[in-house]
């Protein structure tokens, strides 16, 4: 008999942020790679003088792949926009916002160990949070959620199953003979 | 000044020129954590300095995304594990936006959860003061911080289970009303509080060797603290009056008075100072939620996403209906992207969640303040001695379950 519960629910969005529900949290804006970091300096000059952060979003069955997700507040007149900025699945780059702000240097950074996107220009562009010698970008969707099936380390033997079921140690010692080691410092005698 | 133009090697020791690389932890009990500096001095003087962080990273925006939306609170909570309250609060919020729940949560609800997110919010400033206040050798001012941390702790077990890591809130209001006793343990910590921060700024705050240490160590002007996104107490401490709960409402507290302390100085003692003050504007907060706390539902009734009452359940096939489906599969949440902010008690914490119909997450962007603020050290530190450095990350109040994730 089949069981009744049904299987875990997955949306079938594509595109969210175009779907998204009459939210007023911030003036959003769409814009294309190659006029963001002109968009950015531009809000800098009209007061947006906080780059708050740099996020990406991975969405692997729409074109563009990737969104990069800048949130600007400006202070005085306490407004927040929202700059989306879609990049190609293919070798994705961005120009660096790092001369705009300093604070975006470990942001993008993130978002280059995490996603594998680049950030042209950026003077210190390394993996942030993941080992340098890491492969892969975890936060993509394609990117399995323990990581890449590979090959494990050997087992110290004292793991073993064999060893476990037989119930010796490989030091050859058993609980019993510990056992009895340790009635044996107590001055107890347990064969009796 | 010889700035080296070479990256930086991981050697623990390594000679150029005149000046010296040396690597501050990752194991370095001034830190605050698993952080490692890596500083280029000259005698005693930082010329460089580069934080390397990622030895806390447990990929909770990854693991999030493969949780129901109410099971990712959860590892939502243990970012900024000081303030566990403070990132539910915020996820809470967002998700709730996104689902067109935000003016049907019940008073009563909005009340526990500034009262929670305040709460924690002195937790964790209790957290940094005695932390900081050993950072500079007075040790006594650790155990009147602890002891009140205390207090506030017993008072999330009583309404989570948990010390640490509550999970008291709920997408739609919190998880159960106050439990019988709360409100006479809150009285207690009203009461203390008073005469303990009396005493911590007696211990502290006019102590002239805390000032020697504190003063016009590790300014930032307002241009800086700008440029690096800081915000939250060093922001303030600058005197930009920027708080979130003010600029942006949230959950109600619109209908609370309290200031927003501002310092004008930028230094260490600045953003000391600020702390301190917001402490007791945090506690004169919960004073007001304590005296106005309205009877009533503490969660939304919408069996959709709250699961009903559990004394229902035996009695109602509605009911139980509802509770399996919640259990077993979650709640859907329309799809859409929001971004979401509150005054965190080291910033503004903010989540960029994304949803594409499902019962997870797609996507959980946590903007991490002590991420920004921690930042700001390469800014800070060169030109100043080892000894200060400990005192400028202690001023950042970093928080390494945060700036990993």
């Amino acid at each position: 008999m089949p069981s009744t519960q049904t299987p875990p629910l997955t949306g079938t969005a594509i595109d969210p942020p175009a779907l998204r529900p009459p939210i007023d949290d911030a003036a959003i804006e769409r814009i294309a790679p190659a006029n963001v970091h002109a968009r950015l300096a531009e809000l800098k000059r009209e007061g947006f003088t906080l780059l708050l952060d740099v996020g990406a979003v991975d969405y692997p069955q729409r074109t563009p792949r990737f969104d990069i997700v800048y949130h600007l507040l400006n202070l005085r007149k306490t407004k927040r926009v929202r700059l989306l900025c879609g990049v190609t699945g293919t070798a994705p780059k961005l120009p660096t916002a790092t001369d705009l702000w300093k604070s975006a240097d470990w942001a993008e950074r993130e978002i280059y160990d995490l996603f594998g996107i680049s950030f042209e220009g950026h003077p210190d562009l390394r993996r942030i949070q993941m080992p340098n010698d890491w492969e892969g970008h975890p936060l993509r969707k394609d990117y399995p959620l323990r990581g890449p099936a590979r090959e494990r380390s050997p087992r110290p033997a004292f793991a073993l199953k064999s060893n476990v079921q037989a119930g010796t140690p490989p030091s050859g010692r058993t609980l019993e003979a510990l056992q009895q080691q340790i009635a044996k410092i107590r001055g107890e005698d347990r064969s009796k | 000044m010889s700035m080296s133009t070479t990256p930086l090697t991981p050697e623990i020791v390594s000679h150029e020129g005149n000046a010296m690389v040396l690597s501050m932890g990752p194991q370095h009990p001034s830190t605050h954590g698993v952080l490692q500096i890596m500083l280029e001095i000259e005698g005693e003087t930082i010329l460089k300095a580069e934080p390397e962080i990622g030895y806390l990273h447990t990929g909770i925006e990854k693991t999030a995304e493969n949780l129901f939306w109410s099971q990712a609170q959860t590892v939502i909570e243990r970012m900024d594990y000081l303030a566990p309250s403070s990132n539910a609060y915020c996820y809470c919020l967002a998700v709730e936006q996104l689902l067109g729940l935000t003016d049907r949560i019940p008073e009563r609800a909005r009340q526990i959860r500034v009262l929670q997110a305040e709460l924690t919010r002195v937790a964790s400033h209790c957290v940094w003061l005695g932390t900081h206040g050993i950072d500079l050798g007075a040790l006594s001012a650790f155990f009147y911080c602890f002891d009140m941390r205390e207090k506030i702790l017993d008072l999330q077990e009583a309404t989570g289970g948990a010390r640490m890591h509550p999970n008291y809130l709920r997408v739609g209001g919190v998880q159960a009303d106050l439990p019988s006793g709360f409100m006479e343990q809150l009285d207690a910590l009203l009461e203390m509080f008073p005469g303990r921060m009396r005493d911590l700024r007696g211990l502290l705050q006019s102590n002239p060797i805390l000032q020697d240490r504190l003063v016009d160590v590790g300014i930032m002007t307002q241009e800086e603290a700008q440029d690096w996104s800081i915000t939250g107490p060093g922001l303030r401490a600058t005197g930009i009056a920027y708080d979130v709960r003010r600029a942006f409402p949230y959950g109600g507290y619109e209908n609370y008075d309290f200031d927003i302390p501002t310092r004008t100085e930028g230094d260490s003692y600045a953003r000391f100072l600020v702390r301190l003050d917001e402490m007791e504007q945090s506690m004169r907060i919960v004073r007001q939620v304590r005296d106005t706390l309205k009877p009533g539902p503490y969660a939304v009734d919408d069996t959709k996403v709250m699961p009903p009452p559990k004394e229902t359940i035996a009695l109602s096939m509605e009911a139980l209906i509802h509770h399996f489906k919640i259990m077993t599969e979650g709640f859907r949440v329309p799809p859409g992207d929001v971004y979401q902010a509150v005054e965190g008690p080291r910033g503004e914490l903010g989540y960029y969640v994304v949803s594409d119909g499902g019962n997870r997450p797609y996507r959980v962007r946590t903007r991490p303040p002590s991420m920004y603020n921690l930042q700001a050290l390469k800014g800070l530190a060169p030109g100043n001695l080892i000894a200060d450095l400990v005192v400028i990350i202690g001023s950042l109040d970093p928080v390494f379950g945060e700036v990993d994730r």
